[in-house]
């Protein structure tokens, strides 16, 4: 066999062997938008980070699984924002253009979006801002059934690493920015609302949303 | 109260407002890389108390020993006491006097004579205290504000000696020019706009001094004495008054026909759109009522004839025309515009007054213009004053800088006796963020031997200094400015 097959036979393998591992299990399918980086890329090939424009691994999540969080209602520490209105978070333009995102104030702030039920969550996707590279601070995901985040909370990611957000130290890699977003895995985790911090950016104090989209299964 | 101080009340309060806003919260707004490079080169002549005029890569000396004067008298000895306030009162002090220079430059001495009416100059003057770029770079420890405020004193100086005939003022204006001189190669575009301007529109006219020749020599004598005083760091580096004059062929080579893109080469419209609008992540940034109100002051200028007006008018236009042609433009080129737009806006007022229910139309447009500039001004200099959209804020540092020293103390005191590294392809305004801190070294490219305290690299170096770490290093992102991030390496202990 010539070797150049090789990466390809082993990566169908790979494959294969994920699929055969977890039976009822499909790739999650999530659309990206156009990549608006301007001007000359800067080099990124860092280990914990994807380079612009490269595909993440695929998330498994069950064949029923669907989006949730289109057009759901949202609610912000920020209720107020000076640019873009917090219904952009869900509703489906994650183009990243100029009066596609919501811009909130400095500091730590979060988003959260209602699903309207309790559900049982795969996925949720986010894309802050894609369109300079930049890496948001204290990104933090949780899910719960209560509002108000005291009790039945899981964290899905949290990339705190020195807890300046004091919502717990968190052990998940930074990254910046791209028009891939970041989709996080949530494990089936239950609840009724997924809420989103951050604090800053490596540009501004700034905290900024183009999209989120939550998927899984309506209980 | 006696009539005189009721007359300068006004005055006051609008230069007291001035200062206000040049000084209020100096040291919020993260170092710009080009403050932060000339805050180190002041640092060391605070510490050491020498400075040697380089022509290659820094303006002239009138900043650094202003700044190290303020520095004494805020009783700051070394580079490591220096503070961004310190720094940044130089041109809030400069900036705040251009306001009542330019109501003194503009105001009407004699019933009938050249100049605006008393509420006409005091408009232009609030117009200049609230204008956005005049506010911004007052704020900024650079060398424009300091030109744009000598250029007015000079202006006042020699609207005086026209009318007095006194030496004096002529030795005034030449030492204004002279301290323009030592505070940027680029005085004598201004000169050269004056010059013109002065010839077009006085050209029959002649000054009250019996002998304005050897008044002109004196003027020339003081600017030459001031310049070279300040460029020879006081006669302790005389090398210096060669370099002073080699400065136009380090510019020449830089940015003559045949020179490499500087990076900053604009289309030729660039300072219309800041004297108008622009729409940046769903910001709008704008000047455009007071630069519609300097238009129809500029039609004013046209059918008066006022010499003193008109020469405003046309050295506004001559600056302005100079800089857009040139191909390489930066904002802060915008604050001398500044001045010769309130002006003309203020004798659009001073027209508008003249009409049936002028004094009521004036005061409205006046109020309009002054609210749209303090909106602005607000949004520009103290909301969002480092903020990627903001059209002031040229290449600026991001807040993230600010991480930077708490993360190297941090580090030092976690291993003392470890070096702090920092490696990358800029580095700016870093060696003012880690100012004072013992074994701090910079690197353009990965060194061999990269351990550190902390290791500070930008992502084009970050692969490099990750291959060379001996040991096992946690990661994290700090921003240097919009775009340009670098990731910090903690040692893991």
């Amino acid at each position: 066999m010539h070797s150049r097959h090789l990466p390809l036979l082993l990566s169908a393998l790979i494959g294969a062997t994920a699929f055969a591992g977890a039976p009822g299990k499909v790739p999650l399918a999530v659309e990206y938008p156009k990549p608006l980086f301007a001007g000359t890329p800067r080099p990124i090939s860092l280990a914990n980070l994807e380079p612009a424009g490269a595909k993440r691994p695929d998330i498994l999540v069950s064949a029923e699984s669907k989006l949730l969080s289109r057009g759901k209602k949202v609610t912000s520490s920020d209720s107020l924002p000076v640019i873009g209105e917090l219904s952009f978070i869900t509703d489906g333009d994650k183009t990243g253009i100029d009066g596609a995102y919501v811009e909130l104030g400095p500091n730590t702030q979060w988003v959260q979006v209602d699903l309207g039920a309790s559900a049982k969550i795969d996925a949720v996707a986010v894309w802050h801002f894609h369109s300079q590279a930049r890496v948001y601070h204290d990104v933090v995901v949780q899910i719960s059934d209560d509002p108000e985040f005291k009790k039945g909370v899981k964290t899905i990611f949290n990339n705190d690493d020195d807890n300046s957000s004091k919502l717990g130290k968190g052990g998940d890699k930074s990254y910046v920015e791209t028009n891939h977003g970041r989709v996080l895995p949530a494990d089936g985790a239950s609840g009724r609302y997924v809420r989103l911090y951050s604090n800053g950016n490596t540009s501004d104090e700034l905290n900024h949303y183009c999209e989120i989209e939550v998927f899984g299964v309506a209980k | 109260m006696p009539h005189a101080l009721l007359r300068c009340l006004p005055l006051a309060l609008l230069a007291a407002a001035a200062l206000w806003l040049r000084t209020h919260e100096l040291a919020r707004r993260p170092m710009h890389a080009d403050e932060a490079n000339q805050g180190v080169k002041t640092g060391e002549l605070v510490e050491a108390g020498r400075y040697a005029f380089d022509p290659r890569d820094h303006h002239g000396p009138t900043l650094y020993y202003l700044g190290a004067a303020v520095a004494t008298l805020r009783g700051q000895a070394t580079l490591a006491a220096l503070d961004e306030t310190t720094l940044r009162l130089v041109p809030a002090l400069a900036g705040a006097l251009a306001v009542p220079l330019l109501v003194l430059l503009a105001r009407r001495r004699e019933p009938g004579g050249p100049g605006l009416s008393e509420p006409a100059a005091l408009a232009a003057g609030a117009f200049l205290a609230l204008a956005p770029p005049a506010v911004y770079y007052s704020r900024y420890f650079i060398q424009e504000t300091l030109l744009a405020t000598g250029a007015l004193a000079v202006a006042v100086a020699l609207r005086c000696w026209w009318r007095s005939g006194r030496t004096r003022w002529a030795v005034a204006a030449g030492t204004g020019l002279g301290l323009m001189q030592a505070t940027k190669a680029s005085t004598p575009l201004f000169v050269a706009a004056a010059a013109i301007a002065v010839l077009l529109t006085r050209a029959a006219a002649r000054p009250a001094s019996p002998r304005p020749g050897r008044d002109l020599l004196a003027g020339v004598g003081a600017a030459a004495v001031t310049a070279a005083l300040l460029y020879s760091s006081f006669g302790t580096h005389w090398a210096g008054l060669r370099d002073a004059l080699s400065v136009y062929l380090h510019a020449l080579l830089r940015f003559g026909a045949e020179a490499p893109p500087t990076g900053h080469e604009k289309p030729w419209g660039y300072y219309l759109q800041l004297l108008g609008w622009s729409r940046a992540g769903g910001l709008l940034w704008h000047q455009a009522a007071l630069s519609a109100l300097a238009l129809a002051g500029l039609a004013v200028a046209a059918r008066r004839r006022d010499p003193l007006l008109r020469g405003c008018a046309v050295y506004g236009l001559l600056i302005l025309a100079a800089f857009s042609a040139f191909p390489y433009k930066t904002p802060w080129h915008a604050v001398h515009f500044a001045a010769p737009a309130a002006l003309l806006a203020g004798l659009a007022l001073d027209a508008l007054a003249c009409r049936r229910a002028g004094p009521v139309l004036a005061a409205a447009a006046a109020l309009l213009v002054g609210l749209s500039l303090w909106q602005q001004t607000r949004l520009v200099a103290f909301l969002r004053p480092a903020d990627g959209r903001n059209p002031w804020a040229y290449v600026h540092s991001s807040s993230d800088v600010l991480k930077f020293r708490p993360l190297a103390e941090a580090a030092r005191a976690a291993r003392p006796g470890e070096p702090i590294r920092v490696i990358s392809e800029e580095y700016w305004p870093l060696p003012w963020y880690l100012r004072g801190l013992p074994d701090v070294g910079y690197w353009t490219e990965a060194p061999p031997d990269c351990e550190g305290a902390l290791v500070i690299a930008s992502l084009a170096q970050a692969e490099a200094v990750r291959a060379r770490l001996r040991r096992p290093a946690r990661e994290s992102f700090v921003g240097l400015r919009p775009g340009f991030l670098c990731v910090v390496f903690h040692p893991e202990p």
